[in-house]
């Protein structure tokens, strides 16, 4: 209803007269989420802003939904209606980094890559590397739960994450956790924010516990004729005294694209195992000599070694790799991996499809990349089988990205498991008219 | 429904004790499902559960000892059907009185649910029963090389369960992180008797991260029957030292100066000359009875990587003017080191009757400013204070000593840690690192959290303890309670 919008913009402007507002049909069209176009965006400036907007679309029983970079802002399914966008790019300060506290506080609109610069000039950085690091925003990335290789050694968003605000249905500020390191006061809410695709509040600052920048680090890079080999390798290498950072298998789908788009010169007759090491120089000489070793004893082919811009580029399109049209993100244990991409083999084979994949071979973490994008009924079908195979490892099978087409056919998440009710008490808890929009996360919720 | 909708509670609790007649029948029940040797109602056998290791107190009605998550669901559906409340318990080592039945019904004692169900050395993974002592899991695994890292001082006493339900650290959370980081799903039972799984063996379960939610939740969300855990390689070496200091500030300068620098031990402890004095005499570690502070510090990984952390560690204590730093030389050393940081608590037994220990956390830069006001605090009470804490994460445990039988001592050491924690919180801290909230710090939750914030939390309870079946007069700030459920 026009007449709803039109006030609802007349309230903001005239709370908050600096807030941005737009909702010109042009400029709504570089918002859309799965084709979807938000009836107005509101860029607010502060943080007490983002709760005013949320409390007047509360109060207006209007839908939020939030972006920051938009990287991520198609995963999970078909929005249900979306009435207003909260644009967070203006909020981009950094509160306060502590360099002996290792701890840092900033408000979610700032970009990873952006955060990382300021950490670096006192040595720290934020473990985590999830792609698009340029154009992601920390809330973002916390509220899609955003990772990348290096979580092997330093986990996810959870481990990191000590502290939020978050901008409750209602307009509330409020936070969880706090700024140290070590809190087990009241209940570890922090936890349920992350991850939950924008669906009990908005995360408007977030603080961190940080790193201290490695002092080298270097990456074997080794090739196996079959994936079996390279995970044995890998459980072997975890079984062991050794310390990667990361462990990415690289399928030859995978490779012969990052040797096509990227310039790589990756081996594409085989898998490609990389194994990160970072420490003092002479930690890592060892660990990488230990590791050929235990590679070698795989049955591992050839090896090679980057250092440097070569190392920093390699692990770039290694990342940049989990965001296909058609993306399945694929979990079990690590002794399931080598079976299953036979099993992706195939499926793909018996539906005239192909599959490039990245996974994080230590975590059992797979991303399948499936083509051609378009090829919608056979890839239902195909979705469908590997979905079951991976329920059937103990893990899931989450279409993270994939055209709209598809999207109106397939259930991204897969069934909801037991615990489901529970999730759904929570959001009633949290959320009770429904103010965030709908439709996106597990069970529509 | 927020705080403000909730019935205000005046002077009456939130269950009413059951009458004799409401236990016989619930006691039959409970019997006809476990069989009569399980059930225990008679004071004598209900008095081993009044107490855990915190100053409270308080018996339960009943205790039940059940055998497997079928007989936890049945049980809990039981008490649900009379309104009777359910208080789970591990060891009962808990500080803050998580364990403690305040208003009676029904404690829930786990210890016939104490095995290692399976382990997988390929894929990381332990999956174990809730009464497990939490020694025992890095026991039955340290053969294959392997760990569980959370290491709580009572490790050799607290279950996975208690663990769990407390989110347990210890000293070596610094870089390794506390239980919440190495649990990757729970079977638990809900309020409503349902038994259900949350997150899974593998990573990244799509939902809301039911199982970092319930962790650390104290037992008022669920009843956790079977946990899944992270396991790890024991590391190839590790070395500890111990730094000896003439003033608290150098000590604590220190710590800063090496965690700024880098290097990140694998813990670092401190200890004052109050608490020093105690340790020696009890363990005979060798620590020095006049120095104002000790730093035992462990570095641990591979070979060279240990070899370059001590020498940075040394060259950084020196610079702060170190008395002494000692490196163990061999594993006996370590061993005795570290005992006489794990049993302080117990050695301060020699020096004081009684001793109260807080557990609040401060960004590690506020640490020296901390110390001296909790010194002037506890002068201005006319009562002595120790320190030992986990230094490497900024969390403190202050031990106030007192005297029961001194008139108005033990009012004096309650405020006393009431006002501890709100120095804490005034310089962005928490008001508990590891010891949980219980009965002992609910009011000071307001401290650190505003109305919004602890309606938001009571949501949650909403959303799975709506009749507060389960641990109920914990974690939250209870208006008008009766002043004689405190005996502090």
């Amino acid at each position: 209803m026009m007449g709803e919008i039109e006030t609802f913009a007349t309230a903001i402007q005239r709370s908050a007269p600096d807030i941005q507002v737009t909702s010109q049909a042009d400029a709504l069209r570089n918002y859309t989420v799965d084709g979807l176009l938000p009836r107005v965006v509101v860029t607010p400036i502060t943080v007490e802003q983002v709760a005013q907007v949320v409390s007047l679309a509360n109060q207006y029983d209007l839908s939020v939904l939030t972006r920051g970079g938009g990287s991520r802002i198609s995963v999970g399914g078909l929005p249900e209606r979306i009435d207003v966008l909260i644009e967070t790019n203006r909020l981009t300060q950094l509160l306060e980094h502590e360099g002996p506290d290792l701890t840092c506080q900033v408000e979610a609109g700032l970009t990873l890559a952006a955060l990382q610069a300021q950490l670096a000039t006192k040595g720290q950085w934020l473990a985590l590397d999830p792609p698009d690091a340029e154009q992601a925003t920390l809330g973002g990335i916390l509220a899609s739960n955003a990772s990348g290789p290096k979580r092997l050694r330093y986990g996810t968003a959870r481990d990191l994450v000590i502290g939020l605000r978050v901008v409750q249905a209602n307009g509330d500020l409020s936070r969880s956790g706090g700024r140290v390191v070590k809190n087990v006061a009241g209940y570890d809410l922090n936890k349920l924010y992350i991850g939950s695709l924008g669906t009990l509040g908005v995360i408007v600052e977030a603080n961190f516990k940080l790193q201290p920048l490695p002092v080298a680090e270097r990456t074997l890079l080794l090739t196996y004729p079959f994936a079996k080999y390279a995970m044995q390798t890998v459980i072997a290498i975890l079984g062991s005294l050794l310390t990667p950072s990361a462990l990415e298998l690289i399928d030859p789908g995978a490779a012969s694209d990052m040797n096509d788009f990227f310039g790589l010169q990756l081996p594409t007759n085989g898998y490609t195992l990389a194994a990160n090491f970072e420490g003092g120089k002479i930690s890592i000489d060892r660990q990488m000599d230990e590791a050929r070793l235990i590679a070698g004893q795989h049955a591992a082919l050839i090896s090679d070694d980057l250092t440097g811009e070569a190392q920093n580029r390699f692990w770039e399109v290694v990342r940049e790799h989990t965001q296909g049209t058609v993306t399945c993100k694929a979990t079990m244990l690590m002794s399931q991996v080598a079976p299953y991409l036979e099993t992706v083999e195939q499926v793909c084979h018996q539906h005239e499809l192909e599959a490039a994949i990245v996974a994080h071979a230590g975590n059992g973490i797979l991303y399948i990349e499936l083509r051609p994008g378009d090829a919608t009924l056979r890839l239902v079908e195909a979705i469908a089988e590997l979905r079951m195979h991976a329920q059937q490892a103990h893990g899931s099978l989450v279409v993270e990205r994939c055209p709209i087409d598809l999207k109106r056919r397939i259930n991204v998440w897969g069934e909801t498991g037991s615990d489901f009710y529970l999730m759904q008490r929570l959001k009633h808890q949290f959320d009770p008219k429904g103010t965030f929009v709908t439709g996106r996360f597990v069970g529509g919720l | 429904m927020s705080i403000a909708e909730l019935p205000r509670s005046t002077t009456s609790p939130v269950f009413e004790r059951m009458s004799p007649t409401k236990k016989a029948e619930v006691v039959r029940e409970l019997s006809d499902l476990l069989g009569v040797r399980y059930v225990l109602h008679t004071p004598y056998d209900l008095m081993l559960y009044e107490y855990d290791a915190s100053i409270d107190r308080s018996r339960p009605d009943i205790v039940v000892l059940p055998a497997s998550t079928e007989d936890v669901a049945a049980i809990v559906k039981i008490a649900a059907g009379y309104n009777v409340p359910v208080v789970p318990r591990g060891a009962g080592t808990g500080l803050s009185g998580g364990a403690i039945p305040i208003y009676g019904g029904i404690v829930m004692v786990f210890t016939r649910m104490n095995r290692v169900l399976e382990i997988d050395y390929d894929n990381l993974r332990a999956v174990v029963q809730p009464g497990l002592v939490n020694l025992h899991l890095s026991s039955a695994l340290n053969p294959q090389g392997f760990y569980y890292v959370p290491d709580p001082s009572s490790q050799r006493s607290c279950t996975i369960g208690g663990n769990v339900g407390e989110n347990a650290g210890g000293p070596h959370t610094l870089i390794y992180g506390v239980t919440t980081n190495h649990v990757l799903g729970l079977e638990i039972v809900t309020t409503d008797g349902e038994i259900v799984q949350v997150g899974g063996e593998t990573l990244d379960t799509p939902g809301y991260d039911l199982t970092g939610l319930l962790i650390g939740s104290e037992g008022t969300l669920c009843i956790v029957t079977k946990v899944i855990v992270r396991i790890v390689h024991v590391a190839e070496a590790v070395k500890t030292l111990v730094a000896v200091f003439d003033t608290m500030d150098d000590a604590s300068n220190t710590v800063s100066e090496i965690i700024a620098s880098g290097v990140i031990p694998a813990a670092i402890e401190m200890m004052d000359e109050m608490i020093l004095q105690a340790v020696e005499a009890d363990t005979h570690a060798g620590y020095p009875m006049d120095a104002a502070a000790v730093l035992l510090m462990e570095a641990e990984g591979l070979c060279e990587g240990v070899a370059e952390q001590v020498e940075q560690i040394v060259s950084i204590c020196n610079k702060h003017h170190a008395r002494a730093v000692r490196i163990a030389a061999n594993e006996t050393e370590r061993q005795l080191f570290w005992a006489g940081r794990k049993n302080a608590f117990g050695a301060v037994g020699r020096i004081s009757p009684e001793f109260y220990v807080q557990d609040g956390v401060v960004p590690r830069t506020r640490l020296p400013y901390v110390l001296r006001r909790v010194s002037e605090i506890c002068d201005s009470y006319g009562l002595r204070v120790g320190n030992v804490f986990h230094a490497g994460d900024g969390n403190l445990h202050p031990l106030i000593l007192f005297d029961s039988q001194i008139p108005g001592e033990v009012e004096r050491v309650r405020q006393a840690g009431h006002d501890i924690l709100a120095v804490c919180a005034e310089v962005g801290g928490s008001i508990t690192g590891e010891h949980g909230v219980g009965i002992e710090k609910q009011e000071e939750m307001a401290l650190i959290f505003n109305e919004v914030d602890l309606r938001v939390m009571q949501q949650v309870r909403e959303a799975w303890n709506p009749h507060q079946l389960f641990n109920p007069g914990k974690l939250f700030p209870m208006p008008g309670r009766c002043a004689d459920m405190k005996q502090l």
